[in-house]
């Protein structure tokens, strides 16, 4: 056991400098030998697949790792990240060690070689490296013709193929991260907020909470006995973190399109009380403009009238029980001004107006 | 090698200057191109790596210097790389082309180039918005990783845009047009073997819209069927009946397909024949009227085309058990009435040749001899009314069922009394369909003088096949018969030699007095395996006669 967690470690270096200038030390002997690892671990992997006690042993080893690596730089794209990628390790050695110009000649040559031996046995060829590497290419062509001649930006969030599949992996990951530990998915999560692109990430964190409840794991993840569909989980610890962070709360409210959040609050009522909340505190914020007749925000950064009022209309079409939270909300905030039935008092007064439900 | 490099050499060219043409087929006249071309392009490809692998990388670039650009070019085309083996073997080409030991910078600078052309094929494809890759890499996945969860999604996507398209004929806002469901058609023809598209091909057959003509491309459906028939994608029944529904010209590449299998493949091999026709599909198929009538039309033309040989019958025959059995299989609520498979024929005779005879008694085998004699006769022997067709469509229709010729051949035998006028009939109608009533009368005769002879014979203690020979009326001296009549003799003698307690111990000997040519041994092989082929289907026990049966046809094959 011991032994082949080492064997782990040290792939996991090999498979770390396989993106670095430091390859063009390399020479065709050290290629065979990291390939004949990568080898090894994908035995592993089919050998120990159903074996728990093991399995979880080495998730764990890599999981350590990726956290270690993680913190460590924006940049640093780890490797072997769960026990499934074990069996894909031979295919990333190879990818990396492709695309790094850094590789020597005769290194490189060696390489390919081994990669590509040319034609051999007809039809044996789908799971040898040579034959999983062309049908990687094969896919890359198809994602792209897809892209060019047919695929299109879904207009529901979650059905968007590209969204969709960032949601699934974010998913995943969560799931593992809460296996590993229970601030796991947390902290995963913050970091990530430091690291990516935010319009993105939001939009994927909506998806992922908008997947429907049976959504299945993402495809290259075989089915593993013993775990139940855990993606509700996944979506739990994305409501938790949210709650938990106001700032990120904010811009999760303030950035996605109304009819989204109208829907994430639909699905999530513990996220519909906190986008409320945040409504009630831009509500606030405006102030009646007598000469206008219009409400105006007292900050240029602060949400405008007609924002405010998108996203209570869409909260309107909402179905119950949000739809008439929402309207109980409204009318409690209107009693709490005064209760005016006259435009220009309260802001809640003239939107219950303008939504066509004021008594 | 020498022979091939000329042919090489111009190949070369006329490659060249299409892929120069097509450029990265962004356009539809270049995607089209492409498409038609994919299957040779990719030979070409192979026999260019044949050519390249036994040279080193310095002689490659002096006997072919602009591979570079050939390849490079190759490498730009997505509909090149999505096909079949094609960006395997480009791989392969290029890595012909490093130079394992560089000389100078011009080779170094050559296998920078090259390795970023690999870099290329096998990377990621760049979506217009980084934030993707961004995100990926922050959680830790590599494309490798999550390449064949997103194309799911994306086919998973476009299927269930297809499948509303389908069902909201009337919501224009929702509605797929034409032309994006022509461009996905068009997409999928390299991909079509990739297993990741089955849904995508699925749904493109079956979700018809609602335009009034056909959307998708020719090319599709050509596509989808050459994959059917090679067994490179699986898809069910159904699907393959919506393309043959849509698409004639796959419906006769697969009849063709079945017929080539057939003749390169072992003759008188009955379950074989069965195998491959239920393989096919196309009897399941076929319970759809429309393709039962071209199916049908394609036999016909066959069989005048081989003037009525053997083996064209005999698939007609299993064709049309196997449609048999699949349409009592039907599920289907809304059956189509027999007129629609047989519009030509006479609704009664159908119903009566219908009838399986496992569904009636042995014993009255001969009453629905003598009736479908009777009808056959009718429309025959009627020269005023024409609507049923004539002889030859009434011989074409009863070789559908040709079993009943074969049991009334052995029915004569089982009987030692006067065979009826009916039986003698449908014999010599069967075996020869264009005789005119007088020669028809003439073998009716010579059928019952033999049927007496071997009647005679059932009761001699010691039978010689000398004595078969006299009784089937051949001599020495005797002028070569008329051919098919002499194959109802033969078969004749046959069922005799079955059936007859005395006829297992001569068999062997008659048989090689009757087989004087190669063509006679198939025959009697042929016999002797539609036989056990009747006796399996209609479960007809005869432990003795099936033992001997099955010997002779294992020694007759053994000679062949």
């Amino acid at each position: 056991m011991e032994s082949l967690l080492q064997h782990l470690e040290r792939f996991s270096e090999v498979l770390a400098v396989s993106r670095t200038p430091h390859v063009s030390t390399w020479d065709p002997a050290t290629v065979r030998r990291a390939l004949q690892w990568a080898r090894y671990l994908r035995h592993v992997h089919r050998r120990f697949g159903r074996h728990a006690r093991i399995r979880t042993a080495l998730e764990r080893r890599l999981q350590n790792q990726w956290r270690q690596e993680g913190g460590s730089g924006p940049a640093a794209a780890p490797g072997l990240t769960n026990f499934q990628a074990l069996g894909r390790c031979d295919l990333l050695l190879s990818l990396r060690l492709l695309q790094n110009r850094a590789l020597g000649e005769a290194a490189c040559h060696s390489l390919l070689q081994q990669l590509f031996p040319g034609p051999g046995v007809p039809g044996a060829d789908e799971d040898t490296l040579q034959g999983r590497l062309a049908r990687l290419a094969r896919r890359r062509s198809a994602v792209h013709m897809l892209r060019l001649c047919g695929s299109r930006e879904s207009p529901v969030l979650q059905e968007d193929a590209l969204m969709k599949t960032q949601a699934e992996l974010l998913l995943a990951r969560l799931r593992e991260a809460g296996r590993a530990a229970a601030a796991g998915p947390g902290g995963l999560l913050s970091s990530l907020w430091e690291r990516v692109p935010h319009d993105n990430f939001l939009k994927v964190v909506a998806a992922a909470l908008l997947l429907p409840p049976s959504s299945p794991r993402p495809r290259g993840e075989e089915l593993e006995p013993g775990t139940p569909s855990t993606a509700g989980e996944g979506r739990r610890e994305l409501v938790r973190w949210l709650l938990g962070r106001s700032d990120i709360m904010a811009a999760f409210c303030r950035r996605l399109p109304a009819g989204v959040l109208a829907s994430v609050a639909g699905r999530h009522p513990e996220l519909s009380r906190g986008y409320l909340g945040l409504l009630t505190d831009w509500g606030r914020q405006l102030r009646y403009d007598l000469q206008q007749g219009v409400w105006v925000g007292a900050e240029p950064q602060g949400v405008p009238w007609e924002e405010l009022y998108g996203r209570f209309e869409s909260l309107c079409r909402a179905p119950p029980p949000l739809k008439d939270e929402v309207l109980t909300a409204l009318e409690s905030w209107k009693a709490q001004d005064g209760g005016f039935q006259v435009r220009g008092l309260s802001v809640w007064t003239d939107l219950l107006l303008a939504l066509g439900s004021g008594t | 090698m020498a022979q091939n490099s000329a042919g090489l050499s111009s190949d070369y060219q006329f490659w060249m200057q299409k892929l120069s043409v097509w450029d990265q087929a962004s356009t539809l006249e270049t995607q089209q191109d492409t498409c038609l071309h994919l299957p040779q392009f990719q030979e070409f490809l192979r026999q260019m790596y044949e050519a390249l692998k036994e040279m080193d990388s310095n002689t490659v670039t002096e006997r072919f210097p602009t591979i570079g650009q050939l390849l490079a070019k190759t490498c730009w085309n997505p509909f090149i790389l999505a096909y079949d083996e094609s960006q395997k073997i480009l791989i392969w080409c290029l890595c012909c082309l490093i130079n394992k030991e560089p000389r100078n910078s011009g080779d170094s600078k050559l296998n920078s180039w090259t390795r970023g052309l690999l870099s290329h094929i096998l990377s990621a494809f760049r979506f217009d918005m980084k934030e993707v890759g961004l995100f990926t890499q922050g959680l830790g996945y590599a494309p490798a990783d999550y390449y064949p969860g997103l194309l799911k999604n994306m086919v998973l996507s476009l299927v269930s845009e297809l499948r509303e398209n389908h069902l909201n004929g009337f919501n224009t806002q929702r509605r797929m047009a034409p032309e994006r469901v022509r461009s996905l058609s068009r997409v999928c023809v390299p991909l079509v073997t990739l297993p990741d598209f089955e849904p995508l091909v699925l749904a493109l057959l079956t979700c018809h819209g609602h335009e009034p003509q056909e959307v998708l491309w020719p090319e599709f459906f050509g596509a989808v069927n050459e994959a059917f028939l090679l067994k490179k994608i699986s898809l069910p029944t159904s699907a393959i009946v919506c393309l043959w529904l849509r698409h004639l010209p796959s419906l006769e590449k697969a009849m063709l397909h079945l017929f080539e299998k057939l003749i390169s493949s072992e003759r008188n091999f009955l379950r074989r024949i069965e195998c491959f026709m239920k393989d096919s599909l196309l009897p399941e198929a076929a319970c759809h009227p429309a393709i039962f009538r071209i199916v049908d039309e394609m036999f016909r033309y066959a069989l005048l085309e081989t003037d009525g040989a053997p083996e064209v019958l005999a698939t007609i025959q299993v064709f049309t058990w196997c449609f048999l059995e699949a349409l009592g299989k039907e599920k289907k609520q809304l059956k189509f009435a027999l007129k629609t498979y047989f519009p030509y024929a006479s609704p009664s005779l159908v119903m009566v040749l219908l009838q399986h005879p496992k569904d009636i008694p042995q014993g009255l085998w001969h009453q629905s001899l003598k009736h479908i004699s009777e009808k056959l006769r009718e429309i025959v022997e009627d020269q005023t009314d024409g609507s049923y067709g004539g002889p030859f469509e009434c011989w074409f229709l009863f070789i559908h069922f040709g079993g009943w010729a074969d049991i009334a051949a052995e029915q004569l035998l089982m009987s030692e009394a006067e065979p009826p006028e009916a039986v003698l009939w449908l014999l010599a109608f069967s075996y020869r369909p264009r005789d005119g009533s007088q020669q028809r009368a003439q073998t009716m005769v010579e059928v019952k003088a033999v049927h007496g002879r071997l009647m005679k014979l059932l009761r001699s203690p010691a039978l010689s096949a000398r004595d078969l020979q006299a009784a089937a009326g051949e001599s020495q001296a005797a002028a070569p018969r008329p051919s098919a009549c002499g194959q109802l003799i033969r078969h004749l003698l046959l069922n005799f030699l079955l059936w007859a307690p005395g006829g297992h111990a001569i068999a062997r000997e008659v048989i090689t007095l009757m087989a004087h040519t190669d063509e006679i041994t198939h025959e009697i092989a042929s016999f002797l395996d539609q036989t056990l082929y009747r006796w399996d289907r209609l479960c007809m026990e005869a432990p003795a006669s099936r033992k001997l049966a099955r010997e002779l046809l294992a020694e007759l094959r053994g000679q062949v």
